[in-house]
């Protein structure tokens, strides 16, 4: 079993939802990342995912594309990465994914890119510019690996594309809240209400929203609609401004949210 | 075979690698344009505003003086002389005017050089529509009359100052904002670049100029020309000048592009003779990257031509053999800006110096009955000042 399928299944015992927490490797250093990784989950992260920077992230806001920059300077390649994920895999029990964009995965080699990832323990990726139709061949090589290739979902996918995405997803669904790229946002749309309640209720697998979320206050709205919120930006800044303390403090009041004791 | 396939793809290149949120913007771009371009309605519209507006055709220029240089007859496509000095207005117009027809109240736009910035901030202003422009820091700087020009004719500039601050980052840019703004905005990408449709349509926008091209040189000279000739940076004049001659086997395509300092240098941006293959800005084509996949930053003296990516109907082309693609450096270039300037008293765009150096640079490759034509894509005057500060004259 995938450890992404464990995850949720345990949570959902529990009656939790699931904090997906996003990181660029490399931030503040290659040691780093694996350190802020490992308080992370003692803080209340369920699953991690990893950022390979790269060099023109369409899909990102300010705060990952400066991000992506200073750890691309700092020498982040994707091998160092694959080498967090091995720490990794000695040092948490947590899933952890990849997030990339589609050259560097297929500059890599698509069939080595896969391999590797099975070897250092990664049991998902993510790439935001590798739509349904043109993701045949990575998903085919991550399939014999036992690695899960999450697809995205926006309030804007018709229904009937929603449902032939839905039908070839595992792990989870990734559903964008909102237009435009990554980073912190104050509301959400009707559109993405109608949207989530739908793709919730045809999907067979767990639901988790990403994209402009950065407090308890949004979590709890989206909680029963859900079952995980990603967040990234709004963590990452918090590395970039050094304020780490301040990282746990979020990480564990955002848990609480989703755990539904208030 | 139809190019592209179904699927937007020429060969294994070109489809749609772009965000999801993007998908539906793309397919509903994909129907409005399969439809309004067939309309009648829009194709009078469209030939009235290219022949009394922008003022096409353009002419198919015999280069006497030029072609003694050369040792053949060469022609000169003078795309220079169409409205705002390039061939950029072509494609403009007809995206700007298609965008109206499919209910966008909003046009934005990458621009490298400024010339694709202006010919969309010219059309925007036709139309008037709200225009938005990103480019990068480095090309604000370099063509400032270009972004004074955008703002007079209505057009806010964006300066991009995020990664190389060129081209690139500026197509990011754009996307970006159309990725959170889409449902009333059309992006008006320059070049054939880009998810599924783009390069399609960018093509047939300007295949205006192959096809002008054809008429006026079988009128001429009874006969299809040997060679065509043109810059590559994106690919659009290039694409526009072959594309209407791709089942003349006879008739040989070169497309040149910026070698910089040097193909052996890291400072060029000759894409296809010296990148590999894989996917930017929504399109699977050749890029200049490193071993990791992480995007190069190019050079050019150039900024039209300052690019690490190309149109993927280029790369299919280079894959199947129908184009050769070579490259003239910033010194073959400035050659050819000064030679054809002295010879015929036509400034070339930098762009376009490309072309003119490499058959001065290649002249003896030609046959004294060969019969050349090449695309002038743009006009100089917008690089005289950045030329003379490079020569230290000013």
């Amino acid at each position: 079993m995938n450890k992404i399928d464990e995850k949720f299944k345990k949570l959902k015992g529990k009656g939790e939802k699931a904090l997906i927490a996003y990181f660029t490797a490399g931030l503040p250093s290659t040691k780093g990342t694996v350190e802020i990784i490992r308080k992370a989950e003692k803080s209340g992260v369920d699953i991690v995912e990893i950022g390979i920077p790269f060099s023109d992230p369409i899909a990102d806001g300010p705060i990952i594309q400066y991000a992506s920059h200073i750890s691309l300077e700092k020498g982040t390649n994707t091998d160092t990465v694959f080498e967090i994920c091995r720490e990794l895999g000695k040092s948490i029990n947590i899933p952890y994914l990849l997030m990339t964009y589609y050259n560097p995965v297929y500059r890599y080699g698509i069939e080595k890119f896969s391999k590797r990832c099975a070897q250092t323990g990664v049991s998902g990726i993510i790439i935001p510019d590798l739509p349904f139709e043109e993701s045949k061949d990575v998903r085919e090589a991550l399939k014999k690996q036992n690695v899960y290739l999450i697809n995205l979902l926006t309030p804007f996918t018709p229904e009937k594309r929603a449902k032939k995405i839905i039908k070839a997803s595992s792990g989870f669904i990734y559903f964008i809240t909102s237009a435009g790229v990554t980073g912190p946002r104050e509301k959400f749309s009707k559109e993405m209400w109608d949207k989530l309640k739908i793709v919730q209720e045809i999907s067979s697998i767990p639901v988790a929203s990403g994209f402009g979320i950065s407090d308890a206050e949004q979590v709890k709205r989206l909680r029963e609609y859900v079952d995980g919120v990603i967040i990234g930006s709004f963590f990452v800044k918090k590395i970039i401004d050094g304020k780490i303390e301040e990282l746990w403090k979020e990480i564990r009041e955002i848990k609480k949210a989703l755990v539904g004791e208030n | 075979m139809k190019l592209p396939d179904r699927y937007g793809k020429y060969g294994v290149f070109g489809g749609r690698f772009a965000p999801e949120t993007l998908i539906p913007a793309l397919e509903e771009l994909e129907r409005g344009y399969k439809s309004i371009s067939k309309d009648k309605s829009f194709r009078e519209e469209l030939s009235y505003l290219l022949s009394e507006y922008a003022g096409r055709p353009t002419p198919l220029y015999l280069a006497e003086n030029f072609s003694k240089v050369i040792g053949c007859k060469v022609y000169l496509k003078r795309e220079d002389l169409a409205f705002t000095g390039a061939h950029k207005i072509n494609n403009t117009l007809g995206q700007v005017l298609l965008a109206k027809k499919m209910g966008k109240k909003r046009i934005i736009a990458e621009t490298g050089a400024g010339q694709h910035g202006v010919a969309t901030a010219t059309a925007s202003a036709l139309f008037g529509m709200e225009c938005c422009v990103y480019m990068g820091e480095v090309d604000c700087e370099r063509q400032k009359l270009n972004v004074y020009r955008m703002k007079l004719l209505g057009s806010d500039v964006i300066s991009v100052k995020s990664g190389s601050r060129t081209l690139k980052d500026a197509i990011n840019e754009a996307m970006r904002d159309w990725i959170a703004n889409f449902a009333y905005t059309h992006y008006v990408i320059g070049s054939v670049v880009g998810p599924h449709p783009y390069p399609q349509i960018v093509r047939d926008f300007q295949s205006v100029i192959g096809v002008e091209t054809k008429r006026q040189i079988l009128k001429k000279e009874k006969r299809l020309p040997d060679y065509l000739i043109a810059c590559v940076g994106g690919g659009s004049n290039s694409i526009g000048l072959f594309y209407p001659f791709y089942k003349n086997k006879g008739v040989r395509f070169i497309g040149v592009e910026a070698g910089g300092k040097g193909i052996n240098t890291s400072k060029n941006a000759a894409t296809l003779c010296r990148g590999d293959k894989g996917a930017l800005h929504g399109s699977f084509s050749y890029i200049l990257q490193d071993r990791y996949g992480q995007i190069n930053q190019t050079h050019s003296v150039s900024a039209g031509l300052d690019y690490p990516g190309v149109g993927p109907e280029h790369a299919f082309y280079k894959e199947t053999g129908r184009a050769e693609y070579t490259y003239a450096t910033d010194n073959d270039a400035l050659d050819g800006f000064h030679i054809l300037s002295e010879t015929e008293g036509i400034i070339p765009a930098l762009e376009s110096a490309h072309a003119i150096g490499w058959v001065i640079k290649n002249r003896k490759q030609f046959k004294k009955d060969d019969i050349v034509v090449v695309c002038l894509s743009g006009r100089g005057d917008k690089d005289v000042a950045e030329v003379a500060s490079i020569e230290g004259v000013l």
